[in-house]
């Protein structure tokens, strides 16, 4: 008896036959190959920490979330495509990626940490040491008591002061 | 809460929102206000007259559309919408939208950002980006937005059906704080001050002792701060005359040996004193701090008890726990050791810089200047210190964490062949270890020898000044050594000193924790006017019941039906549907917000708590049993029952065979939560419970689940003999057994959908047929 191949199950398109496009109310269009039309449509990465540009898969916009697609690279989109989806996903993922520390203030258990971003600089409070997820590589990530998340690459790659800083909180 | 009929349901619904807290009707007006946001003058310059419609929302984003941190302006009148953009443009670009146009207004919830979109006829339009940190305030600007809209247009308003922020804050509501993740509350809106008086309030009852104990402590504190003086005394005035007498060669003075007697005893006396009345005092104090948490606990506790159900459902049980034991531990700490430590401290840095200023100034000012900066230095050395050794800590806590995973998950790691990668890992995170602990050692062989420089440093300046002075003739040897021994006893003083603000939050925060239970005002309280009930019917109805958990969703939604008494009742329905709320509003773990509850013929509201439930018998899904012997557990529900009742109840549960087959028969320990004894057994020992009770409403919650087909006949034969003359209320999926019921009870999203006998209802072909359908379907497949 033959074993079911679990590829099977995936939902790649093809990224050159499919067209995303922004319809007048701004809600994300999925044009399939055999002529189909979903909208509106959400893209969600599969790997948003570790590979932001493969396995993008494209959902329903409900409660249900229900697959549609699943782009392997989107690098192959077409241009217009592409640029939507990055625009897309640049929404859906905000994570600024934090280039240095001015300061980090202890108050009763509350860390309150100055940074500087790639966004620009942003005060922002950690309520526990759970806040922080590190990764092979001195990569940190970051999310705040509001839900916002943060992202430094390599810790270790920051100047001496920033890294004294984590050190301390890590 | 009194409630009458005649209010309609609307108005009731207001009612109860104002009813429920007062800081509930501040948070909301102070919510109105925090819509409108100052704006700056360069925004306000670009907006056109508004004269005529005065702002409702003006809001800055803290984001702007390019992703870069700023503030956008959302702003809204009641006729108009405008946001004020600025995209990557040095111009704010404004944006005005008619309410009118507007269809929907939606917040799109992404990961680490939220934009507020509008819909209108055609277009989609995106008015403000922001951090998850500003969500809340712009839901409610949406919700304000939202009635603007309404108003405009002339709609009816809808019903408030704002979702409530139901799970823990990280966010104070007043100050906006972040609120530590072990505190639960504000540390930075408690009013310390008022906090610690109220604590202080329960040292009243002690007040004789604990002042005796504080004045214990005055005099030998200053006692303390004698031995220094009088090693001064004991130099100048006997041992240097007598040295130097004896080095010019001339007789001792007479008097020298009485002295030194004299001297010595008074060191020796004032030893005794102070270590045989420091050990009464430290008695007196602890048995006041002890008394007084003991009074704390013993009142939180018993506060505890008379809370509802509601109260539990919406906490974790583990903070409830933490309150009652490390808060009040905290707070005994506090005043055993915590206000005399302070007390002390202050007197004796005072005390002493009072003796040594008297004594010689100069010198004082001249050497006692390094004692701050001593002191200063340890504190930052220290922390610096504790830190990387805190850093340490953690790393070797990975290890346990990675022990904790692998070791018991050894068959997962083997059958995948992954051990390889497990000791490569464990290898780095050792690695870790080793380098954290060389930076610790590294600091640690700085930071002691450090301290002792600096100690050093400050007595070698002791001496220079001193012993200039000495040579000057303008000080005493004894002086000199009296300055080093205060010295020397300075720095644990101010130390503690430095961290009295610290102390003092923790202290005001456990305060606060426990004194929140103790402010809590129970939901279910008896009315002034009820009746206790003797003997009962057991006749239920239901008029018109309306209930909702949260405010939001109606739990049941206008329930109406009636039983007699020695009916059996089966309740069915797909979870949610509201048959656990029914039981818990007969049971009155709840009021009902509209209607009423009649138990023969009275509102249970005129009923008082305790006759009401003194009449209702439970038995639960899973039986909770308390760590202690079968007798008591059974006895539970009548305290005061004879054995020959006991058994007589277990007998009737079927339980009372297997009781007497453990060793220790009905003296048998059933452990935490009855974990000692089967699922199977729990459940007969808790219809034991229920039939020594004998009260004349049972309520059954699906008491046949999960246990094998032998113990179910036994349970349901005891469930049989059980609900004879009750009046009875079975909670069940299983159609199996509500067979004895006498009619069934179909509930579907609050309301009643089917309500009849076994075959009226099957005769009606409804949802109860349907469910039987499926069951037969799923009891053919089980066969195959």
């Amino acid at each position: 008896m033959d074993t079911i191949n679990i590829e099977d199950e995936l939902k790649f398109v093809d990224p050159q036959q499919i067209e995303l496009k922004l319809n007048s109310f701004g809600d994300l269009e999925l044009h399939l190959p055999d002529g189909t039309v979903h909208t509106p449509v959400v893209p969600a990465r599969s790997f948003p920490l570790t590979d932001v540009t493969h396995y993008i898969a494209i959902q329903t916009d409900n409660k249900e979330r229900e697959e549609i697609c699943l782009i392997e690279d989107m690098e192959q989109l077409s241009g217009e495509s592409r640029r939507v989806l990055e625009d897309a996903l640049e929404k859906a993922y905000f994570m600024p990626v934090i280039s240095r520390l001015q300061a980090i203030n202890r108050r009763f258990g509350v860390t309150q940490w100055k940074v500087e971003t790639d966004r620009g600089v942003i005060v922002f409070d950690l309520s526990s040491r759970s806040a922080i997820s590190q990764f092979d590589g001195g990569r940190l990530l970051i999310k705040d008591i509001d839900g916002n998340r943060y992202e430094i690459p390599n810790y270790l790659q920051l100047d001496p002061k920033s890294i004294a800083l984590i050190e301390t909180q890590v | 809460m009194s409630q009458s009929d005649d209010v309609p349901l609307q108005v009731r619904g207001k009612d109860r929102s104002n009813q429920s807290s007062m800081s509930d009707g501040k948070s909301e007006q102070s919510n109105q206000e925090l819509l409108v946001e100052e704006i700056p003058a360069h925004i306000q310059d670009l907006l056109p007259d508004l004269k005529n419609s005065p702002l409702e929302v003006a809001l800055a984003t803290d984001l702007h559309f390019s992703g870069n941190y700023g503030q956008d302006w959302l702003l809204a009148t009641n006729d108009k919408i405008i946001a004020a953009q600025q995209n990557g443009l040095p111009e704010y670009q404004l944006q005005q939208i008619d309410l009118k146009q507007i269809d929907k207004v939606e917040i799109l919830n992404l990961h680490g950002n939220n934009i507020l979109k509008i819909r209108i006829a055609n277009q989609g339009i995106e008015l403000a980006r922001f951090s998850k940190r500003q969500a809340d305030k712009f839901n409610e600007a949406r919700f304000k937005i939202e009635e603007l809209i309404q108003t405009q247009k002339g709609e009816d308003q809808k019903i408030d059906t704002r979702p409530k922020n139901a799970g823990r804050k990280t966010r104070c509501e007043k100050c906006g704080k972040a609120i530590p993740h072990w505190s639960e509350i504000c540390t930075a809106c408690i009013d310390k001050g008022k906090t610690i008086s109220r604590l202080l309030k329960y040292a009243v009852p002690h007040w004789k002792l604990l002042v005796g104990g504080l004045m214990m402590m005055l005099v030998l504190t200053s006692l303390g701060l004698t031995p220094p003086w009088i090693n001064k005394m004991l130099m100048d005035e006997v041992l240097v005359p007598a040295h130097s007498a004896i080095s010019l060669g001339q007789p001792v003075s007479e008097n020298a040996g009485f002295l030194l007697l004299k001297y010595i005893l008074w060191l020796f006396g004032i030893t005794i004193i102070t270590n045989a009345f420091g050990a009464i005092r430290s008695y007196i104090m602890s048995w006041a701090g002890q008394h007084i948490t003991h009074d704390l606990r013993t009142e939180t506790y018993s506060h505890l008890n008379t809370l509802s159900i509601d109260y539990y459902h919406k906490r974790d049980t583990g903070h409830i726990m933490a309150r009652m034991t490390h808060d009040v531990e905290r707070l005994q700490d506090f005043i055993t050791h915590g206000i005399q430590s302070m007390l002390r401290s202050g007197i004796m840095v005072v005390g002493m810089s009072c003796i040594l200023l008297w004594q010689n100034w100069r010198l004082t000012l001249l050497t006692m200047w390094t004692v701050p900066l001593l002191v200063a230095l340890t504190i930052f050395i220290g922390k610096l210190y504790r830190r990387y050794h805190h850093i340490v800590w953690r790393r070797v806590e990975k290890i346990s964490t990675i022990l904790a995973s692998t070791i018991p998950g050894v068959r997962v790691v083997k059958v995948f062949g992954r051990e390889p990668d497990e000791i490569e890992r464990f290898n780095l995170h050792s690695k870790h270890v080793l380098e954290g602990g060389l930076v610790v050692s590294k600091i640690g062989a700085f930071y002691h020898p450090t301290m002792g420089f600096l100690m050093g440093l400050g007595t070698t300046l002791v001496w220079w000044a001193g012993g200039r002075q000495i040579l000057a003739g303008t000080m005493s040897i004894g002086d000199l050594t009296m300055f080093l021994s205060y010295m020397w006893q300075f720095i644990g003083p101010v130390q503690e000193l430095s961290r009295l603000n610290e102390r003092f939050i923790r202290a005001a925060t456990s305060a606060e924790r426990v004194f929140e239970i103790l402010d809590t005002a129970p939901d279910i309280a008896n009315k002034v006017d009820t009746t206790h009930l003797d003997e009962i019917e057991g006749e239920i109805e239901f008029k018109d019941v309306i209930f909702s958990y949260d405010g939001e969703l109606n739990a049941l939604d206008g329930v109406s039906f009636h039983v007699n008494p020695g009916e059996m009742i089966g309740l069915a329905g797909h979870s949610g549907a509201g048959k656990s709320t029914l039981i818990n509003l007969i049971t009155r773990f709840y009021d009902v917000n509209h209607g009423q509850v009649l138990l023969d013929g009275r509102d249970i509201r005129d009923i008082s708590v305790e006759s009401l439930r003194s009449h209702i018998g439970v038995v639960l899904q899973d039986p909770f049993l308390f760590n202690g012997s079968v007798a008591e557990n059974i006895s539970y529900s009548k305290p005061d029952a004879l054995p020959h009742e006991i058994i007589a109840a277990a007998k009737a549960a079927n339980a009372h065979d297997f009781i007497v087959q453990f060793s220790d028969g009905y003296d048998t320990v059933v452990g935490e939560r009855g974990a000692r004894v089967s699922g199977g057994e729990r459940q007969r020992i808790s219809i034991a419970r229920a039939i020594l009770k004998n009260p004349s409403i049972l309520i059954l919650d699906e008491a046949t689940s999960s246990v094998d087909t032998e113990t179910e006949s036994k349970i349901q034969e005891a469930l049989e003999r059980l609900i004879q003359g009750r009046t009875v209320f079975a909670i069940a999926h299983r159609l199996s057994t509500l067979k004895y019921s006498n009619r069934l009870l179909i509930l579907g999203h609050g309301k009643i959908e089917e309500f009849g006998t076994h075959n009226e209802l099957l005769e009606l072909d409804g949802v109860y047929a349907g469910l039987c359908k499926k069951q037969a379907e799923l009891s053919q497949i089980r066969v195959i």
